[in-house]
């Protein structure tokens, strides 16, 4: 009886709940869900800051959104080579000696807000990376924050501080340049080779001066700007400085306010940033230049863990992925289908060098023992059973200075002599050499990262091959490896990874001159030194290039050491998106972003 | 007590500053944090080496940096990164999350632990005690990392495959489910060997007629409870409450419940196809909820007599139900237009971060895109700590249950379920409490693994990336995080205990 009663009660409130339903009218019954569609790119490390210039927002991370939503005067492709963006400015060498440059901004090129790029945004540029205006002898860190890593509220106000990429290049440029319209012309004190990759337009000046002089009309704002810079007015200067050395220092979509920090000049702008998740770049309305983006949004997603984002790219969550390259990460993405891998190189290549002095045995004093030493190098078996396995196109690198595929590169390989005396390991060829030195069973210590199982296996092989050309191959292995380079006394060889993050010529100079910053092993060749020198002033790439070959030459007679392979990089993409195409240097997979193109018509 | 406490916090703190110091000194010393930068062939390579070197006070060797970084401490910043990036802002921005990730797992644990430890204790020695205890302790031996990518692969990736072209169920797969839940019931419903048999088969054939209907209705692509469903399982949380709190006997909680679910029905029209469109914020739900809480318990009170308590409680438990079956139903509502989104397509059950991007849509949008992010790492987490908690808690009702007063219970003649509801469980919950507070306590710092698995950037990743590069100042802003909460836990837990349990004294 009971359940017959509540079976009648609830018929009964049904039927008062229609009724009470048909009394009110139902608010519209669309989809809920609010549509559009997107690329997703997964990247290692969140970006935190949009200003890639100071040392506190130098990174990878930062570089790469700054790269998609900025117009530049040139960019790295795939090969990798430097290409010129004609459509965003133009640049030529008007004068050799002195160096001055000139460069020029294309017509109607402007920022997202409809501000158009002029000298103005370039001076501010000039001031900030070369560091000029900046008060001499002023030490930032005592007015540093210690928690947050920002400048403190009693930074004095009359100090002018541009944390800006110093000691790249750009102080060479002394003098104050002089602006015209869209033009800057940069007069160089000495010839700098690599000025073509230190000058670039940055943050918007017309915000900047904004934001620091409360001008509200932006064109106001700019002439504030360039007067203070041209007349050094460090009251004026001060405020810039700080404004941009701190503002655009943002890890979460910037409040309402601040959406002028949004502004850029790029194929892109960050229309979504959720701290530690994500940041999305949809398409710039106002940009002008060639390379407009086939891609209505592109999301970056932050995914730590390569696995993961192996994973993430089978449920379809993201659609293309650059995780560090494993084992593990190269069987998983074997795995997939719809999803094309690609193997590439990245731009850090290993190599070993030989202790020419203050070594821990003095065996590498004698140039006939550094030659019998690099001969039974297994070069080729390392990248057969170490790198293979992720890049199965690897090859081993044979120049110190050019990297594979960059222009120069297949010369240097016909003639340093790297590919033909030390192509194959030959036993017999260094033992010979020994005995013609005199020397038997040399010890030789090797310095390598302990904490790192692939160069552990590199120690392992190399050490059973020298082992049979009579060296005795011991041990200096160590977790703090970093930190006993270049240690008088500690060691007889090393091998670690250089990272090349440009083309620039005058890179190589730290590495080989004597006495240069990272000339670890005590190399000295006063031919090498001359050269460089000449190096650093040959303004001709032809010239460069020679100087270069010659250089490489030398440093094989010398049986400096020798390089062994490209890192491997891995990236993959599903069949939603086409035209990706990772270079070895930074941005890697972003360089042409705007030739990747959705397939799925859907999405569009 | 007073006494007590102090001294355990004086101690507590002295123990939290030794390990300080010895972490902080193992994490400086476990590498170079200016590795990066070694290798690195930049122009400005001395300059940036330079300016870490300054920032990060690395020219002081770390058992006198320690010196530096805990007088920053005492002033509450923890210091920059490696990349210059505030710890502090980090933190916060890492506790949140972390937040998010383990509190509903937490919650659900420790719910169905308790449940099942509860069950398996009444059914002690069943074949449902046995397979429940296998299979917790087979979660529990289980790497969380594991389990994480096999959930990634089955649940999501596997489970998506199967959603994305027209998901039916295959044939074999409702009869092994229908199997499956026949053997369940019929091991915890007791009686004689016939009476197990009928169990079996209606457990099976239910189970395989609400699969069929599932089936055949489309359910998995577009899932609803409907008022059916909702009319249902209103009513039997009313029968069911008013069964284990009062007694089906009480026919006043009976009334109160049967109404309060009575009115819930009648509102499912109105609440999801007009009201249901005004919530838009995550107060608005909330708010309803506890609106839910206040009529039922005023319809507990009025319809309650002279035993108020139980009725009210009865009640409230109902009307929460209801209501919650409504909320279910109205994101299941949501769940076609979010898996057919252009952002989803077809694929929802998410394996990494905590929110589609650029996702836009209504409250139950949202929610229901939470769901499918916090699904598998809950999954994950519940997977592990659901063993302790069913065996805390089965241990701990068995040892009551053959307590003295328990028996004298049952001779005076009260019924098993006052025995077991009133007397034992009370109880038997003491010794639960206090393990609920210490792992309370773990939760910040316990979910690593998972985070890092299912792309979360909370403390887990804050701890990882800080030892990655060789960077104290994260790792110790979450030691002393996690390392300051388990002390503050470990003391609560203390105190709880003496507040329940009588016997106990803190001095």
């Amino acid at each position: 009886m009971r359940i017959s009663r509540i079976g009648a009660a609830s018929a009964a409130t049904i039927a008062a709940s229609a009724l009470v339903l048909s009394a009110c009218a139902a608010p519209q019954q669309e989809s809920e869900v609010v549509e559009g569609s997107s690329i997703t790119v997964a990247w290692n490390q969140p970006f935190y800051s949009y200003n890639s210039n100071t040392s506190f927002g130098n990174a990878t991370a930062n570089a790469n959104i700054v790269y998609m939503t900025s117009g530049a005067f040139n960019y790295y492709d795939n090969t990798p080579e430097l290409q010129k963006d004609e459509s965003f400015g133009t640049y030529e060498v008007v004068s050799e000696d002195p160096l001055v440059v000139e460069y020029t901004i294309a017509d109607g090129v402007q920022w997202s807000d409809g501000t158009p790029v002029d000298a103005a945004d370039m001076l501010l540029a000039w001031a900030a990376n070369s560091g000029v205006p900046n008060t001499p002898d002023f030490d930032p860190t005592e007015f540093t924050d210690p928690v947050t890593g920002e400048f403190t509220e009693d930074y004095p106000t009359d100090v002018v501080f541009f944390d800006g990429a110093l000691g790249g290049g750009l102080e060479n440029v002394s003098q104050v340049p002089e602006i015209d319209g869209k033009t800057i012309t940069l007069e160089y004190d000495n010839i700098f080779v690599d000025w073509e990759l230190v000058f670039g337009v940055g943050l918007p000046a017309h915000v900047v001066a904004q934001r620091a002089l409360g001008i509200e009309d932006p064109q106001e704002a700019k002439d504030a700007l360039v007067e203070a810079i041209q007349n050094n007015d460090a009251e004026a200067l001060a405020p810039i400085s700080s404004v941009w050395n701190s503002d655009w220092n943002f890890s979460e979509m910037p409040s309402e306010e601040d959406a002028n920090l949004l502004v850029v000049n790029g194929p892109y702008v960050i229309s979504d940033f959720v701290a530690d998740q994500y940041i999305t770049l949809t398409a710039n309305e106002n940009y002008v230049g060639e390379n407009t983006p086939q891609i209505e949004e592109v999301t970056v997603r932050f995914i730590t863990d390569p696995l993961a984002a192996v994973q993430a790219l089978a449920n379809g969550e993201v659609d293309v992925i650059s995780p560090q390259a494993t084992a593990d990460v190269a069987d998983a993405l074997a795995e997939l289908d719809g999803v094309t891998v690609l193997n590439s190189v990245e731009g850090t290549y290993e190599h070993i060098d030989l202790q020419f002095d203050q070594s821990k045995s003095g065996t590498f004093s004698d140039p006939l023992v550094r030659e019998a030493f690099l001969k039974t190098i297994p070069r080729q078996q390392i990248v057969d059973t170490l790198i293979k396995p992720l890049n199965p196109e690897a090859e081993v690198r044979n120049s110190q200075l050019f990297v594979p595929g960059a222009p120069g590169y297949d010369d240097t390989v016909g003639g340093n002599g790297m590919a033909e005396n030390f192509g194959e390991v030959d036993i017999e060829g260094a033992a010979a050499l020994l005995a013609e030195a005199g020397v038997t069973s040399p010890e030789v210590c090797i310095l390598y990262a302990t904490n790192n199982p692939r160069r552990v296996n590199e120690f392992a092989l190399i050490q059973e091959s020298a082992n049979q050309a009579g060296f005795n191959v011991t041990d200096c292995g160590s977790d703090d490896w970093g930190g006993l380079l270049g240690t008088p006394g500690a060691y007889d060889a090393s091998f670690f990874g250089w990272q090349s993050t440009s083309l620039g010529v005058t890179n190589s100079s730290a590495t080989f001159r004597t006495g240069g910053i990272n000339n670890l092993n005590y190399y000295s060749n006063p031919a090498v030194d001359e050269l460089l020198t000449e190096l650093d002033t040959a303004l001709e790439p032809e010239r460069q290039i020679e100087i270069q070959l010659e250089i490489d030459r030398l440093l094989m007679d010398d049986a400096y050491g020798l390089t062994i392979f490209q890192f491997p990089g891995i990236t993959a993409y599903s069949d939603r998106v086409e035209g990706v195409s990772p270079g070895p240097l930074s941005p890697t997979i972003f360089w042409n972003i705007w030739d990747w193109t959705p397939t799925d018509s859907e999405s569009e | 007590m007073a006494t007590f406490v102090i001294r355990r916090l004086i101690a507590s703190v002295f123990v939290l500053l030794a390990a300080t110091y010895i972490m902080y000194n193992l994490v400086a010393l476990s590498g170079d944090p200016l590795e990066d930068l070694r290798q690195s062939s930049a122009p400005n390579k001395e300059e940036l080496i330079e300016s870490r070197i300054r920032l990060l006070n690395l020219d002081v060797a770390p058992p006198l940096r320690y010196f530096i970084w805990f007088g920053n401490v005492i002033t509450g910043n923890f210091g920059v990164t490696v990349e210059g990036r505030s710890v502090n802002a980090l933190l916060e921005q890492a506790l949140g999350s972390t937040i998010q990730l383990v509190t509903i797992s937490t919650v659900v644990a420790i719910f169905l632990g308790l449940i099942v430890g509860i069950t398996t204790a009444l059914r002690q020695y069943s074949g449902y005690d046995y397979s429940v205890t296998f299979v917790s302790f087979l979660f529990f031996s289980l790497p969380i990392f594991w389990v994480a990518v096999l959930l990634k692969q089955f649940v999501a990736i596997g489970f998506n495959d199967f959603l994305e072209n027209d998901p039916q169920l295959p044939l074999l797969a409702v009869l092994a489910l229908a199997v499956v839940s026949g053997a369940l019931w019929a091991s915890i419903i007791p009686g004689s060997a016939r009476r197990k048999v009928v169990t079996f088969a209606i457990a099976a054939a239910a189970t395989a007629a609400i699969l069929t209907v599932m089936n055949v209705t489309g359910w998995f692509s577009s899932p609803a409870l409907t008022i059916g469903g909702v009319a249902i399982m209103g009513l039997g949380a009313a029968v069911g409450f008013t069964a284990l709190i009062t007694g089906l006997k009480n026919r006043r909680a009976l009334i109160a419940a049967v109404a309060v679910a009575g009115l819930g029905i009648a509102l499912y029209f109105p609440f999801q196809y007009n009201l249901s469109f005004y919530v838009t914020e995550w107060w608005m739900l909330l708010a309803l909820a506890v609106l839910t809480a206040l009529v039922s318990g005023a319809i507990g009170y009025f319809a309650g007599g002279h035993d108020r308590g139980p009725v009210i409680r009865v009640a409230v438990f109902t009307g929460i139900t209801t209501a919650f079956v409504i909320a279910l139903d109205r994101f299941m509502m949501v769940w076609d237009d979010y898996a057919t989104s252009g952002r989803i397509r077809g694929r929802p059950i998410a394996t990494i971060g905590a929110s589609t991007p650029n996702l836009e849509g209504s409250l139950w949008v949202q929610g229901v895109d939470i769901y499918t992010h916090l699904l598998l790492p809950t999954l994950a987490l519940i997977l592990i700590s659901f063993a302790t908690y069913t065996r805390y808690s089965r241990a701990s009702l068995l040892e009551v249950l053959n307590q003295d007063y328990i028996r004298t219970a049952r001779a005076k003649g009260l019924s098993e379920r006052t025995v077991v509801v009133r007397h034992a469980f009370r109880n038997a919950l003491i010794p639960i409490a206090t393990i609920v507070a210490f792992d309370i306590g773990g939760l910040i710092g316990g979910a690593v693994i998972t985070e890092r698995v299912f792309g979360w950037t909370g403390m887990g990743s804050l701890f990882q990336n800080g030892l990655q590069r060789v960077d104290p100042n994260p790792v110790m802003a979450f030691f002393v995080i996690v390392g300051g909460l388990a002390i503050l836990f470990n003391l609560i837990a203390d105190l709880v205990y003496a507040a329940l349990d009588p016997r106990i004294r803190v001095n």
